[in-house]
């Protein structure tokens, strides 16, 4: 089960995202509490593809080695084509969540089922719409995953860096 | 907060909105967000205020209550209401003490948080925001004694006709009797009985007899003021029957 607080992170780029998760990983955090949300295709990057090698997933394109070197330390990768967004790669015990979501036909109305996920994890609807928007925009959004001093510490470490935009969800 | 933030422009927008920040400049108002992080809280989240009290927050959306209860026989009374714009832990902000009271959210709400320490300093660079801090302050402490008489002097119909007219819009005039509370309007009857001292069963009848005079209309969790002059007269009347 994933818990119910969260400090997210909004990135313009996936080299920010990797830093700040190096960054977190340096500081201590549990890297089974982290999470990344991401397009998956753009447009000059054809083509793309998945594959899966023993235990691991591979992922084939521009972004190739950030995928990869995410699937290496965090837990659970998913891809999935959401209406409106387009392709969506996540890592993480994001996963999960959105695994329980469509398995539960927990999908609440007016939602994706990456905005079922996040809803689930305790991010409120209007703060799911600008995430959308910023996966649509091709940002990247870091998730960090806790009890309430976690989720503070992890705000600490995460608002001085390159994040366009750092928010505490609690439960 | 990051001004690029997404969430940067409409924090701006709502405090320009309060009327605790709408008078501060552009480049205070963006000081003071600068200073803080934003939180979201879900629904029905209830901590007491010592797990709260050394940060300063101000809400943006949804509503907060601040109450206190009786352990030992569960009753609950409202001391404050709050919505978009509002600052909660004001009082230890003023003379850095915690506060023996519960906060609830009752919607999901988004908040601006700032360490005390930080907040003070913000208002030491800022003197001009105390112009409509003390009114602020004054109103609260009114509200405070409103409650407290109205608890000693009035019965309940008077202090629930009071309790409502507290929320309908002051610029509604008087040839406009249907008025929709703000903050109330859709607050269950335990939660309007809670916010006056009484009980749910006592708040229930009230509000059917009001509907049966055309006073109120109250269905489906929706309060609607029908004949606000009529409230207004009930909210005057009625001086508590007091027993032996």
């Amino acid at each position: 089960m994933v818990e119910k607080n969260s400090c997210v992170a909004v990135y313009d780029n996936h080299l920010q995202a990797e830093e700040a998760v190096r960054r977190l990983l340096e500081k201590g955090f549990d890297a089974g509490k982290l999470s990344i949300v991401g397009k998956g295709y753009q447009r000059e990057e054809h083509p793309i593809g998945f594959y899966n090698t023993g235990d691991r997933m591979k992922f084939w394109g521009a972004q190739g080695a950030f995928w990869g070197g995410l699937w290496g330390m965090l837990l659970g990768a998913a891809f999935f084509w959401v209406p409106g967004l387009g392709t969506v790669v996540i890592a993480g015990p994001l996963v999960s969540a959105l695994v329980t979501a469509l398995e539960g036909a927990a999908v609440m109305g007016g939602l994706s089922v990456l905005g079922a996920a996040l809803y689930s994890i305790g991010i409120p609807r209007d703060s799911i719409v600008r995430y959308e928007t910023a996966i649509k925009s091709d940002h990247y959004l870091l998730i960090v995953h806790g009890d309430q001093g976690e989720v503070e510490r992890a705000h600490d470490v995460l608002a001085g860096g390159d994040a366009r935009d750092v928010t505490i969800h609690l439960s | 907060m990051n001004p690029q933030s997404a969430f940067f422009e409409e924090s701006a927008r709502c405090l320009k909105q309060s009327p605790l920040f709408s008078e501060l400049a552009p480049s205070a108002i963006e000081d003071i967000i600068t200073r803080c992080r934003r939180e979201t809280w879900r629904r029905r989240r209830q901590l007491p205020m010592e797990e709260t009290w050394q940060r300063f927050h101000i809400l943006l959306s949804g509503r907060v209550r601040l109450s206190r209860s009786n352990p030992e026989n569960g009753r609950m009374i409202t001391l404050f209401l709050l919505g978009p714009g509002d600052p909660f832990c004001l009082f230890s902000l003023l003379d850095g003490k915690p506060h023996e009271v519960m906060l609830e959210t009752l919607d999901d709400v988004a908040l601006l948080s700032l360490p005390m320490d930080e907040a003070r300093h913000w208002l030491d660079e800022h003197p001009e925001f105390n112009r409509q801090l003390l009114p602020y302050l004054g109103e609260q402490m009114c509200s405070l004694a409103g409650l407290a008489s109205d608890l000693a002097l009035h019965d309940t119909e008077t202090r629930l006709a009071r309790l409502i007219l507290r929320h309908v819009d002051s610029s509604a005039t008087g040839n406009d009797q249907h008025a929709t509370p703000r903050l109330i309007n859709d607050l269950s009857h335990e939660f309007l009985a809670e916010m006056i001292g009484s009980v749910r069963v006592v708040v229930n009848r009230q509000l059917q007899h009001w509907k049966q005079e055309g006073i109120v209309d109250a269905h489906r969790g929706h309060l609607e003021v029908e004949a606000l002059q009529e409230l207004a007269r009930r909210a005057e009347e009625h001086p508590r029957k007091v027993s032996a």
